[in-house]
């Protein structure tokens, strides 16, 4: 890989990139090259490397082997700051990281002059503002320059991002999911600064796995998939094709019958997750494992804490067994026979400093004790079950939960729900940082459990979905746009269009071997 | 080997310490080596080692309470106005002084729950508030019997025999009402940290706030009871001061809000525990008091002894942070 | 003090007193008879500057200064600045700017009041100062005489103990009056050798009492021979006092200590009770001076330039034989504890009486 799409040679070359965290080789033997004027897309799911990849472009990581040019000269950036000078400049996919929220727009275009000190002690706010005024006038746009920027919209706060980035005039600007939480007419705008700057022979690195985006902009595609490049897509572009060597082939569930609910255990009832959102309605059966699939920042997670009680809907009604249900707070929802683990294990569910067994226990004291008094040898014999049950790998309940690797603390964070009978159990993003065999015995259980409850589970991985689910429902814009059945007759490329939010426009001739690929 | 040997360390480091001092000052003046001694240097510590317990409750939660001092003080010259002022008996005061504690413990408690106002921030309001309000009633006057009231009538109550036994009398003829109060209250708030659901999940709040949440604890309640419980703790700490000092003094009682501190700070490092815990909280108390014992037996000047407080807490910080976390890797 | 024109002093007072309240139909003097500026008092503003305010000392010396400006129909501003040396000092110039007449500055650290003071004497302010050196010749120093302290209540010591003694003594250096009671200390040493001191203790750690008690149980214990302690504040004298109660030496060791309060009282009269003397000037009386000083200065009249007030030795026995129960008692039952002529010329009204 040598030449982009636009035959000039390539500005930024990455060839034979190694990291490893501890024992997790992230990236292998990555190579990849950008031209000037040319938007080569980067596609991979949660977990490929991509950050790992981003992160060490732009300074903050160090790559373990490999080397990277930057217009010819040797790259490598101790820095984020020598990024910025070699001419390389990223918008980070966490927006509020780029910006200062309370300083004004015009004080963030211009700071990274003002933090690398080359401004000079006194510094106008008029001058400032003239200068602040240049730069945004590259891009055309006519931001409230004197506003703070945590009083403007997220949209604008990334042209705030991105401006800032531009200020130094880079020859390559990395974007990293630049339309996660942005609507279609935001992302249009967008769309329509990034050709102008490719227009003006800037090299655009664009991460994202929203189809639209990829179909929109992308003059190249490179997937990434378990720290390894797995394609690389030249015009005529093959989107599915792309899609499939993103995923990998989604894995089949072996010698297990897909199954159908036996009775209604939670019903949502034209319920409404924003004030701009579509109603929508579904209804989860007991014995059953349904999958919510979506992009990030669609609503999944919303939907979820509004099930656990830790939000409310603008509209709309539930019932829990035929009964209205309303929780008041998580106590309320837990005590109602819902539980959840939620999203990103660290912050929601491993209390650090507690062992396995407490970690267990916690939601379900009051079980495991007598008279306030917490019956620790019961606590540590049911841990050692879950330990059993869920194959998690330790020396033994007493171990500290750092000690143990990601898979093995999901392994807890899920125990910890199963330990107790539900009426429903949601899991937001119960595989994230999860190695496959973990995945594999964590899917397991979860089925294996799954007789006499509702299973609600949350992921943004279509292939995860497909690996745990009876039934895939789809989420775009804090909506339910689609309800799949898993097995005979299942349409990936419809469910594959739904979650890409542009239902009907995937190409037709595609259709048969994506069905194949999904089995 | 080296593991072990730094395992050993980080366990047992502090007792050896602890050991080592009471011998060395045992060496220098043998009159430190006595029963009485011993009692001495728990009665010495009693009042901080109960404010140090209560504030425990609040940094288990990942709080921490600065009013404590203040509240201590403030449940002096409560107890010492209820007696000399208003003529009430012990157990009506006592009830008092407790529900004034309480009632400051859930002041600090809704102002960082619901006020949203961080823990440090609100106990330092709380703090200048009461040290400000305890001085209102007797427009900055000591509390003593006979004193005259600004109003220039004088005060007929005094302290009742038995409310001053609590800070005088011995059990047997030796150990000290307020040493056994101590003891009491750190057993209490021992097996309650350690053993009970409620201390359990006091822990997993202060651990991650967020994962006790969506596991259904009542956070914000949990909260506010370790700051009544700090509270409590603190104004039970004031009932012994009056008791013993006799009379409501005008104190600020931020020598206790430290001493407490610096003790409950030194009890993270025992038994390499690397958390706040109610034990190596009345362990560290003691290793102060005895190091302050010792000290002036030695007749070492006054400004020796903040030097070695603050030596202790530095060096037992560095036990926790740095030893224990290592260990963990 | 020249005790000859005192009586002279007060004899031509109450000469003229008479005459005046012959003239005036009975009605104490009143302002039209006062040197200017007090014959029109309402005109006057005074401040009192402070650094040290809690406590029962300083509270009594306020209201001592309120009252004798109450007396003389001034205004009296009380700035406060809570040991905060720095704050004080700009204290001062606040009162400078306030345009008040006189300042009393009470307390604080000589390092930061010098140049204010100099500042505010610049400015043609009067300036009064008690129990801070601020350098200055114009400003005259109230004091509460320390030495004699100290020397009264050892001089009781040596009386009801003889001349050779084992004892504890309570300091803390660096604090001005306990620094010159130490001075005492010392001679007194010098001059009995058989004043042994076998240890020293003492620390300002709050609630003091409590911390001092804990302390002097130490000390007790491992010097068994000790019969006297000099605590040369009450505050000490507390503590110790307190640790001589819980060792159940209360007959064996006697406290002597200086300042009184209500509470001091109480204490003393404790049965049994080792605190058995203590000499005290009345904090209230100082203030009254601190006030008469400057306003002798604001009439051109000169209070001196060190202004002693004299201290008065309180004995255990002399509470109990007269039941002295709180200060106010202290001061109807102990004439000399209760006033003093000290800068107080003919014209100055007296307190609320």
């Amino acid at each position: 890989m040598t030449e982009g799409e636009t035959g000039a040679p390539p500005v930024l070359e990455i060839t034979g990139l190694e990291r490893a965290f501890g024992q997790n080789r992230v990236l292998r033997n990555v190579d990849l090259a950008v031209s000037p004027g040319e938007v080569l897309v980067l596609m991979g799911a949660n977990g490929a490397g991509k950050s790992t990849l981003v992160k060490i472009i732009a300074g903050v990581l160090s790559p373990d082997a490999g080397r990277m040019t930057l217009a010819g000269r040797p790259y490598l950036p101790a820095r984020p700051i020598d990024a910025v000078g070699a001419g390389l400049s990223v918008v980070h996919q966490q927006i509020n990281d780029a910006v200062a929220p309370d300083l004004s727009v015009a004080q963030n275009l211009l700071l990274d002059r003002l933090c690398s000190g080359r401004t000079g002690a006194i510094y106008s706010p008029r001058r400032a503002r003239r200068e602040a005024e240049t730069i945004q006038a590259i891009l055309g746009l006519s931001l409230p320059l004197d506003r703070a920027v945590s009083e403007i919209p997220l949209a604008d706060r990334q042209l705030v991002a991105i401006c800032r980035a531009l200020a130094e005039e880079p020859k390559v600007l990395v974007l990293d999911e630049p339309t996660s939480s942005l609507s279609q007419r935001e992302a249009e705008r967008l769309f329509g600064i990034v050709e102008m700057l490719k227009a003006r022979g800037v090299a655009i690195l664009y991460i994202t796995h929203r189809m639209s985006d990829i179909r929109r902009l992308a003059d190249r595609i490179v997937t990434l998939r378990d720290g390894r490049i797995t394609g690389e897509f030249r015009p005529p572009l093959d989107f599915e094709g792309a899609v499939t060597a993103m995923l990998g082939a989604p894995i089949q569930r072996d010698g297990e019958a897909i199954r159908t609910g036996t009775r209604p255990v939670l019903s949502l009832e034209n319920v409404r997750l924003t004030s701009w959102s579509r109603p929508f309605s579904f209804t989860l059966d007991a014995g059953e494992v349904t999958a919510i699939t979506g992009l990030v920042g669609t609503g999944k997670s919303r939907l979820a804490e509004m099930i656990f009680g830790l939000g409310q809907a603008v509209s709309g009604q539930m019932r829990l067994m035929g009964k209205p249900y309303t929780p008041r707070d998580c106590g309320a929802a837990i005590e109602a026979g819902v539980f959840m683990a939620g999203k990103d294990r660290a912050t929601s569910s491993i209390v650090p400093g507690f062992d396995i067994a407490r970690n267990l226990s916690l939601p379900f004291l009051r079980h495991r004790s007598r008279a306030g008094f917490v019956d620790r040898s019961g606590e540590r014999q049911k841990a050692r079950r879950t330990i059993a049950d869920l194959s998690i790998v330790c020396q033994g309940e007493t171990d500290d939960m750092a000690t143990l690797s990601g898979g093995n603390q999901q392994k807890v964070v899920v125990g910890r729900w199963l330990a107790e009978a539900s009426k429903l159990l949601i899991l937001d993003e119960p595989f994230q940082g999860v190695d496959i065999k973990a995945r594999g015995d964590i899917a397991r259980r979860l089925r294996e459990t799954a007789g006499d409850r509702a299973t609600l589970v949350l992921v943004s991985e279509i292939d995860e979905a497909l690996e745990v689910a009876d039934r895939i429902l789809v989420m775009s814009d804090h909506t339910i746009v689609g309800d799949h059945r898993t097995g005979p007759g299942f349409d990936l490329s419809r469910l594959l269009a739904e979650v890409a939010g542009d239902l009907g426009a995937a190409p037709v001739h595609s259709e048969n071997r994506l069905e194949s690929a999904a089995g | 080997m080296t593991l072990a040997v730094r395992d050993l360390s980080i366990r047992y480091g502090f007792f050896v310490l602890l050991v080592a001092l009471a011998l060395f000052f045992y060496a220098a003046q043998p009159a430190f080596m006595s029963v009485r001694s011993l009692v001495f240097v728990f009665q010495s510590v009693a009042i901080t080692a109960i404010l140090a317990l209560g504030v425990t409750g609040t940094l288990v939660v990942g709080g921490f309470d600065l009013s404590i001092g203040s509240v201590a003080a403030s449940s002096m010259m409560a107890a010492s106005y209820a007696m000399v002022i208003w003529g009430w008996g012990t157990t009506e005061t006592v009830l008092l002084c407790i529900a004034f504690g309480l009632l400051a413990g859930l002041l600090n408690g809704l102002i960082i729950v619901y006020g949203r106002v961080p823990d440090l921030l609100a106990t330092l309001g709380t703090m200048f508030l009461l040290l400000g309000l305890q001085l209102v009633p007797t427009a900055g006057r000591s509390i003593a019997r006979g004193m005259t009231l600004p109003d220039s009538t004088t005060a007929t109550g005094s302290f009742d025999p038995s409310f001053l036994a609590l800070g005088r009398a011995r059990l047997f003829d030796v150990l000290p009402v307020s040493v056994v109060v101590m003891l009491a209250l750190a057993v209490a708030i021992f097996v309650f940290l350690e053993f009970t659901r409620w201390g359990r999940v006091m822990y997993a709040i202060g651990s991650n706030e967020q994962a006790s949440r969506l596991a259904g604890a009542p956070v914000a309640r949990y909260k506010i009871a370790a700051y009544m419980i700090s509270g409590a703790f603190a104004s039970i700490g004031g009932i012994l001061l009056a008791a013993r000092v006799g009379r409501g003094d005008v104190s600020s009682g931020n020598n206790l809000l430290l001493d407490a501190v610096a003790a409950a700070l030194i009890g993270f490092a025992v038994l390499g525990a690397a958390k706040p815990n109610a034990f190596g909280t009345l362990i560290g108390a003691l290793f102060v008091g005895m190091l302050l014992q010792g000290l002036t037996m030695m007749n070492a000047p006054y400004y020796t002894q903040d030097a070695v407080k603050g030596g202790v807490l530095v060096v037992a910080l560095l036990f926790t942070f740095s030893l224990t976390r290592r260990a963990g890797r | 003090m020249d005790l000859t024109n005192v009586t002279r002093r007060r004899f031509t007072r109450l000469v003229i007193g008479g005459a005046t309240a012959l003239l005036l139909g009975g009605q104490p003097a009143i302002a039209q008879d006062r040197p200017a500026p007090f014959d029109k008092p309402e005109n006057v503003s005074i401040a009192l500057v402070r650094y040290l305010s809690t406590g029962d000392f300083f509270q009594a010396y306020l209201t001592g200064a309120q009252e004798q400006a109450k007396a003389l129909g001034v205004e009296l501003r009380v700035l406060d600045s809570r040991q905060d040396a720095a704050l004080q000092a700009d204290m001062v110039d606040q009162a400078i700017a306030l345009g008040v007449d006189g300042i009393i500055v009470q307390h604080g650290l000589t390092e930061s009041m010098t140049a204010a003071v100099q500042r505010a004497v610049d400015a043609g302010i009067k300036v009064v100062a008690f129990d801070v050196d601020v350098e200055n010749d114009q400003v005259p120093q109230i004091e509460q005489s320390d030495r004699d302290l100290a020397r009264l209540a050892l001089e009781q010591a040596v009386k009801d103990n003889g001349e050779s003694f084992e004892a504890a003594y309570v300091y803390v250096p660096g604090i001005a009056p306990l620094d010159r009671r130490d001075e005492t200390w010392k001679k007194f040493k010098d001059q009995y050798a058989g004043i042994k001191e076998v240890a020293q203790f003492g620390t300002l750690d709050n609630p003091i009492a409590n911390s001092v008690a804990n302390q002097a149980s130490a000390v007790l214990r491992a010097n068994p021979g000790v019969t006297v302690v000099f605590a040369p504040y009450d505050e000490f004298a507390k503590g110790v006092k307190i640790a001589v109660d819980e060792a159940g030496l209360s007959s064996d060791i006697k406290i002597y200590s200086a300042d009184i309060s209500t509470a001091d009282i109480q204490a003393m009269r404790e049965e049994p009770s080792a605190w058995v003397a203590t000499a005290a000037t009345n904090p209230q009386l100082i203030g009254e001076v601190s006030v008469r000083a400057l306003a002798m200065l604001l009439a051109g009249e000169d209070p001196g330039h060190n202004v002693v007030v004299p201290p008065t030795l309180v004995t255990r026995d002399m509470l109990l034989e007269n039941d002295v129960n709180n200060m106010e008692q202290l001061s109807q039952k102990l004439p000399q504890f209760a006033s003093t002529d000290v800068a107080k010329p003919e014209w100055m009204p007296t307190v609320g009486k």
